[in-house]
């Protein structure tokens, strides 16, 4: 559930420059390598209910931690892949900023935060199935541990900026962020099982949408005979 | 792999970082949304706080600058046209096998 949430002004004029700068060359990366390498259209498709599920969750303030919102990056990202799924996470930000959820001036910061959630999911995801775990413990690890890694990004991405307007030094700003940091990993535990569950549906009714199966041995729909 | 190893595992990481939240949760100023913990946290450094890990009486509400600004159904109509669009694009590729002919590799 990593991400900032402070408003307009927070970040002092460089780190901003410096995050959008680092935002945008993460997106023109991706979208280099979708135009170089190409995507399969069912996995654009799934991307699109991903997109739907994440940007929803996202502003629904759940009453566990204090008040905590979910973002399903590590679910989008074990679905749709690591490119779409920083797509994704610039989509969902840009909407939730449009919409007061973030401030814009920090989209680029945002969508580091949560591309890296989707990138390292996916990949942890890949690691653990090719080390032949179970889809539900390989799924919730990969989810929680994506989503530790963009809460340590977040933390950095603070403490690096350092706050407008905060009259605490460096160490005690550290500190509150480590606090901050801590909280969003246990919230990672609670996506993580939620991921773990999902991903193990989707394994059980339709594996190619897992990657655990070639999609064209899936067996063709009968349909409705009369 | 041992499914042992594996939910061993899952369930040592789990452990550390609800530790860790939970620290977190504590740290920085207990049962408070996330925003205002945040923000609080950012100016005033750690405060010790407790209060409830789990609040279901507070129920699952949308996210404060949406509900307070008046943008519930700007946000209801996103939510629906991502809905129609994700859906529809899968229904369609899942049905026609592709947006062209089959697999189409992206442009």
């Amino acid at each position: 559930m990593a991400h900032i949430h402070l408003g307009e002004g927070s970040f002092p004029l460089w780190a901003l420059v410096l995050w959008t700068l680092l935002g945008v060359g993460l997106i023109s990366a991706v979208v280099y390598r979708v135009r170089k390498g190409g995507i399969k259209t069912h996995q654009i498709a799934l991307a699109g209910i991903g997109a739907a599920a994440s940007f929803a969750i996202f502003q629904l303030n759940i009453p566990v931690w204090g008040g905590i919102h979910m973002n399903l990056t590590g679910l989008v990202g074990i679905l749709a892949g690591p490119l779409l799924g920083a797509l994704i996470a610039l989509v969902v930000n840009i909407f939730s900023a449009a919409l007061g959820h973030g401030a814009v001036g920090l989209l680029g910061a945002n969508t580091l935060v949560n591309a890296s959630e989707a990138i390292v999911a996916y990949y942890a995801f890949k690691s653990l199935m090719g080390m032949d775990w179970d889809v539900f413990p390989a799924s919730a690890s990969a989810a929680t541990l994506g989503l530790s890694a963009g809460a340590f990004l977040m933390g950095a991405i603070i403490v690096i900026s350092g706050v407008n307007g905060s009259a605490l030094p460096r160490g005690d700003l550290t500190i509150a962020v480590a606090g901050l940091v801590g909280l969003n990993l246990g919230v990672a535990v609670i996506e993580g099982i939620l991921t773990g569950f999902i991903v193990q549906f989707l394994a059980s009714v339709r594996p190619d949408l897992v990657g655990l199966a070639d999609r064209d041995t899936q067996e063709e729909p009968t349909g409705v005979t009369t | 792999m041992q499914r042992w190893k594996q939910y061993g595992g899952l369930a040592g990481l789990f452990a550390a970082f609800l530790a860790a939240g939970y620290w977190g949760f504590t740290a920085t100023g207990g049962a408070l949304p996330w925003a205002k913990r945040s923000a609080q946290a950012l100016q005033r450094g750690v405060q010790e706080s407790g209060g409830a890990l789990v609040d279901f009486g507070r129920g699952i509400v949308v996210a404060g600058p949406i509900r307070k600004g008046g943008l519930m159904l700007e946000f209801g109509g996103l939510v629906l046209l991502l809905v129609v669009l994700g859906v529809g694009m899968y229904v369609y590729v899942d049905r026609y096998g592709g947006f062209e002919d089959g697999d189409r590799q992206a442009r």
